[in-house]
């Protein structure tokens, strides 16, 4: 098994400048050191009609009310500004953005609990010996020689589907063919139970799929599970 | 007919429309139907969930953001709301929609006995929206 970059197509070059725009890496940044609450907040943010910041912190008072401690409130502030300029890209930009934060997230939360043997990449096909490589490249990937993980990282829970499924535990299956205990998880900015919801409609096998929803990102840079 | 029970009502019936709008995308349509199942009865139990009397913020926020999903035409937005809405309006009023029927927060029984219910698990997605650490 080995991991490969991904051919870049016209639609991965454009996602590129996407990926690399310092609005990504700073809602990335600002969300890897964010509550749930606060995490909540950019999703709904991010997906709203209204960009007037005023609307939001009176929707979220446990972030901006009076009660709200001056630390918290300060970086929910900083939150709040980045999701509505990704909502004020429109609403054609705005998927493609959302979708790259997601990937950003994960691969910074990752980051802290990984070193130079085990670096965190993305947009990475994974090769096994005689099966033909899957057309769409993990969105993260945390090269370990020892215990490699791919991630997919997904908007919200509806981007779960039979596709993803079924193409993390085809690489975990092939992994073990080849004895490496490649971990496969998919990490959907959406709340827990609504993930929940769509995987037990599915009939892709998954049992061997980590679910990381929103209330429990910070998993991700907490060591192995 | 106390503040949190008309304030959950209003949410409820927001969130009826919005499922209407949603279930117009057919592929959809079994997921639609699983959310609302799931979380309407928690969105009603919202009304349980605390003392009657809500702050000013409280229904301040549960209103905003009922408005917020009423200015929605987008059917595939209405979906992803789907799942959104529930959580926003129970960390408004303090309440758990992780739970199959709502819930209180630990702490939040309020008659002094220090008997909290049926609180949030340590663990629960619920615990971690209220958390404030960072």
């Amino acid at each position: 098994m080995r991991f490969q970059d991904a051919a870049k197509d016209a639609r991965a070059v454009v996602y590129a400048g996407i990926q690399a725009d310092p609005l990504v890496a700073r809602a990335g940044a600002l969300l890897a050191e964010a509550t749930a609450a606060e995490r909540l907040l950019a999703r709904a943010a991010m997906n709203g009609e209204r960009t007037d910041a005023g609307t939001w912190r009176r929707i979220f008072p446990t972030l901006f009310g009076e009660d709200a401690e001056d630390v918290l409130r300060s970086h929910a502030e900083l939150v709040l500004a980045a999701s509505l300029e990704i909502a004020e890209r429109g609403e054609a930009a705005r998927s493609s953005y959302r979708g790259a934060v997601v990937e950003e997230l994960t691969a910074r939360l990752l980051a802290r609990r990984t070193g130079p043997d085990a670096p965190v990449r993305r947009e990475r096909r994974v090769l096994f010996d005689g099966v033909p490589a899957e057309i769409h490249p993990y969105d993260v990937t945390l090269e370990s020689a020892a215990r490699p993980e791919v991630f997919d990282c997904k908007w919200g829970a509806r981007g779960i589907n039979a596709d993803v499924l079924n193409q993390l535990d085809d690489a975990r299956a092939h992994a073990a063919d080849e004895e490496v205990p490649l971990r496969v998880a998919i990490v959907v900015f959406d709340a827990h139970r609504s993930c929940e919801i769509r995987l037990d409609r599915s009939t892709a096998e998954h049992t061997r799929t980590r679910l990381v929803a929103l209330e429990s990102l910070d998993e991700l840079g907490e060591g192995r599970r | 007919m106390n503040e949190r029970y008309r304030s959950t009502e209003r949410a409820a019936a927001a969130y009826r429309t919005l499922a209407e709008l949603a279930e117009t995308v057919e592929d959809e349509w079994q997921y639609v139907t699983d959310l609302v199942d799931a979380y309407l009865p928690a969105i009603e139990a919202l009304a349980e969930a605390g003392p009657g009397r809500l702050s000013t913020e409280q229904a301040d926020a549960v209103d905003e953001a009922i408005a917020e999903v009423g200015l929605i035409t987008d059917p595939h937005k209405a979906v992803d709301w789907l799942s959104t809405f529930p959580h926003v309006v129970g960390l408004a009023l303090g309440g758990d929609v992780d739970r199959p029927t709502g819930g209180r927060p630990a702490g939040s029984d309020g008659d002094g006995t220090g008997d909290d219910g049926p609180g949030p698990d340590d663990d629960s997605p619920f615990r971690m929206l209220l958390g404030g650490n960072r």
